[in-house]
C-alpha cells in the first residue's frame, strides 16, 4: 500500500490489487481529505499503522484505520505558520513537525484527554524548518533549516519516554549540535540506520556527512550537478540522494574513509552509440549550415530520465529498523513514484531493475 | 553581431537552468500565505545572489532567484530613437497580454524593458527545459522583431515621402 499527495489538499492511498502479477498497476482505495491547503508531509508508522499528515494550513492529523475508513484525529500544534514536514519517531509514540514558524513541534499522545498534544522547540531556528529526522534512539531529533544550518536537538519528553532513553543532563529542546558547513538552504536530513552518522543536503549542490560516533569533522561532497532535495541512508556505508537533476545518485564510503559519488542510478544507456552518430551529424550540419549561418540556439533536449521533474522524496522499502536495504522508492513533482532495486549495492557495483 | 549573441544567450540559459530549482514554500511572515519571495523580499535568507549578464551597455539581463520564485528582467537593445519607441510600444503590447503568457510580469522591473516571474507552480506544471527555451527564444525573437519593425517603418516612410514629393515635380 502506498499513500501519496497529488500536490493538493488530499492524500490518496493506493494498493497493489490482489491479482496483480507485475505489481506496477495500482488501484486507489481511500482518499483522505481534511486539510484546506497543500499537504506538505505524510508519514506512515509501520507497526502502529497510523498515518500522520501535515499541511500548509497549520494543522496536522493522525489517521487511524478502523477496518473500513481512516479516521482523523486533529493534533493541537499551536503553530502560527505552515507545517512543512512530519516524521514518526522510531518507537512511534511521538512525531515531530517542522514548520514555517521557525519552530519544531514534538507531539505525543495524552491518554487522559484522548488528544495529541505538542511541545514546541522555539527560538532556535532563524528560518523555516524544511525537514526533520529522528534518531533511532527515539530521543534525538535532527532538523534541516533554510538558515543554512542543520541542528540536533534533545527531544526527550518526560513521562512519555522511558527514563533509559534520556540524553545526558540536557533538557527538552536543547541544541546538542549545530552544523553550519553548508552555504545554502538545507533541504533534507537523514540518520544512518545505527544512528552513528548524519547526512544532509543543501542548496549549494553539496552533501554533508558527519560521523558522530567516531567524532570526525563534517565531510562535504560538492557536486557540479543541480542541488539535491532528498537524502536516504541505505546502509552504514551507502546512501542515495536525489533532487533537481531528476535522478538519484548513489554515494558511498570508500576505503580511505571518505564519502564520494559512486554512480548515477538513472544513466542513459545508449549514450555511446548516440555519441558516435552525433559527431558525424554535427560535422554534416556544419557543411549544410555554411550557406546560411543560423545564430539561434538549438532547443534543449527533454531530459532522458525516468522522472521528468524534480525528485522530492526518497523512501526506503524494507523491514522497519533495517540495517541495510537495497530497495527504495522515489517520488517527484511529475506525479511518478518509482521503485528502485540495487543489486550488490554493498559491494559497490550496482544494477538496477525497475 | 551573431558571434556575441550566442554566448550571451548560452550564458543566460545556463544561469536559468541552475536557478530554476524552485520548491513550494509557505510564507514565513503571514500565516496561510504563499507568495513569491523574490517580489516581497521579506526574508533575506531566502533570496539568492542576483546575477547580471550584460552583452553591452544597452543589452543586459538580470536574474534574481529565491526559494520559490525567479525573476528575470531584460533590457532590449535600443540603438536609436526609433528603436526605442518601437521597443517600448511592442513590449507594452506584450505586457498588457501577460495573462496569456503566464510567466510574464505585467510591469517590468525598474531600469528594464520586460520582466518574467516564474514561480514554483510554473515549474511544477510545465517542463523546465521548455520554460528556459521559451525565455531564450523570446529574447532571440524580440531583437529580430524590432529590426523588422524598424525596416518596415523606414520603407513606409520612404514610400510616403516619395509619394508626397512627387506632386512637386
Amino acid at each position: 500500500m502506498l499513500a501519496v499527495c497529488p500536490n493538493s489538499n488530499e492524500v490518496h492511498i493506493f494498493r497493489v490489487p490482489p491479482g496483480s502479477v507485475s505489481g506496477s498497476e495500482l488501484e486507489r482505495i481511500h482518499v483522505l481529505k481534511n486539510h484546506d491547503q497543500l499537504v506538505s508531509g505524510i508519514d506512515w508508522a509501520p507497526s502502529s499503522n497510523c498515518i500522520v499528515t501535515c499541511s500548509h494550513d497549520r494543522n496536522a492529523y493522525v489517521w487511524n484505520f478502523d477496518g473500513k475508513e481512516w479516521q482523523p484525529v486533529l493534533v493541537i500544534l499551536r503553530l502560527q505558520r505552515a507545517a512543512t514536514s512530519v516524521k514518526w519517531s522510531s518507537k512511534e509514540n511521538k512525531f515531530a513537525v517542522g514548520s514555517g514558524a521557525k519552530s519544531v513541534c514534538v507531539c505525543y499522545y495524552e491518554q487522559e484527554n484522548n488528544w495529541w498534544v505538542s511541545k514546541l522547540i522555539r527560538k532556535k531556528h532563524s528560518s523555516t524548518v524544511q525537514s526533520v529526522a529522528w534518531h533511532p534512539n527515539n530521543a534525538l531529533l535532527a532538523t534541516a533549516s533554510t538558515d543554512f544550518k542543520c541542528r540536533i536537538f534533545n527531544a526527550f519528553v518526560k513521562g512519555v519516554d522511558a527514563k533509559t532513553d534520556a540524553v545526558g543532563d540536557t533538557k527538552f529542546g536543547d541544541v546538542l549540535m549545530q552544523i553550519d558547513s553548508a552555504s545554502g538552504w538545507v533541504h533534507d536530513v537523514d540518520w544512518s540506520p545505527s544512528g552513528e552518522k548524519l547526512a544532509f543536503t543543501a542548496h549549494d549542490s553539496s552533501l554533508h556527512v558527519i560521523d558522530i560516533g567516531a567524532g570526525t569533522p563534517v565531510q562535504t561532497v560538492s557536486m557540479k550537478e543541480l542541488p539535491l532535495r532528498a537524502v536516504l541512508f541505505l546502509s552504514e556505508t551507502r546512501l542515495v540522494a536525489a533532487g533537481y537533476d531528476n535522478v538519484p545518485f548513489l554515494f558511498g564510503l570508500n576505503d580511505s574513509g571518505s564519502w564520494c559519488l559512486l554512480k548515477n542510478l538513472d544513466e542513459p544507456k545508449a549514450s555511446s552509440a548516440e555519441k558516435s552518430g552525433s559527431t558525424f551529424s554535427s560535422a554534416f550540419e556544419k557543411f549544410k549550415g555554411q550557406g546560411a549561418p543560423t545564430d539561434s540556439l538549438e532547443p534543449l533536449k527533454p531530459p532522458a530520465t525516468i522522472h521528468e521533474n524534480c525528485i522530492t522524496t526518497l523512501q526506503a522499502l524494507g523491514p522497519a529498523g533495517y540495517s541495510s536495504t537495497t530497495r527504495f522508492s522515489s517520488s517527484g513533482l511529475d506525479g511518478k513514484v518509482v521503485t528502485w532495486e540495487l543489486k550488490g549495492v554493498l559491494e559497490g557495483v550496482s544494477g538496477l531493475k525497475l | 553581431m551573431a558571434n556575441t549573441l550566442r554566448p550571451y544567450l548560452t550564458c543566460i540559459r545556463n544561469t536559468l537552468n541552475a536557478t530554476l530549482c524552485l520548491q513550494n514554500f509557505p510564507c514565513q511572515e503571514v500565516e496561510r500565505h504563499n507568495k513569491p519571495e523574490v517580489e516581497f523580499k521579506t526574508s533575506p535568507e531566502l533570496l539568492l545572489q542576483p546575477v547580471l549578464i550584460c552583452r553591452n551597455e544597452g543589452e543586459k539581463c538580470l536574474i534574481e532567484g529565491s526559494i520559490n520564485s525567479l525573476r528575470i528582467s531584460i533590457k532590449v537593445k535600443q540603438a536609436d530613437e526609433l528603436e526605442n519607441i518601437l521597443a517600448k510600444k511592442f513590449l507594452r503590447f506584450v505586457a498588457q497580454r501577460a495573462e496569456s503568457f503566464q510567466v510574464l510580469r505585467r510591469k517590468p522591473v525598474e531600469g528594464y524593458d520586460i520582466s518574467f516571474l516564474i514561480t514554483n507552480t510554473h515549474t511544477e506544471e510545465m517542463q523546465k527545459h521548455k520554460l528556459v527555451d521559451f525565455i531564450v527564444r523570446f529574447m532571440e525573437d524580440i531583437d529580430k522583431e524590432i529590426s523588422e519593425l524598424k525596416l518596415s517603418v523606414n520603407t513606409r516612410g520612404r514610400l510616403v515621402a516619395t509619394e508626397y514629393l512627387r506632386q512637386f515635380l
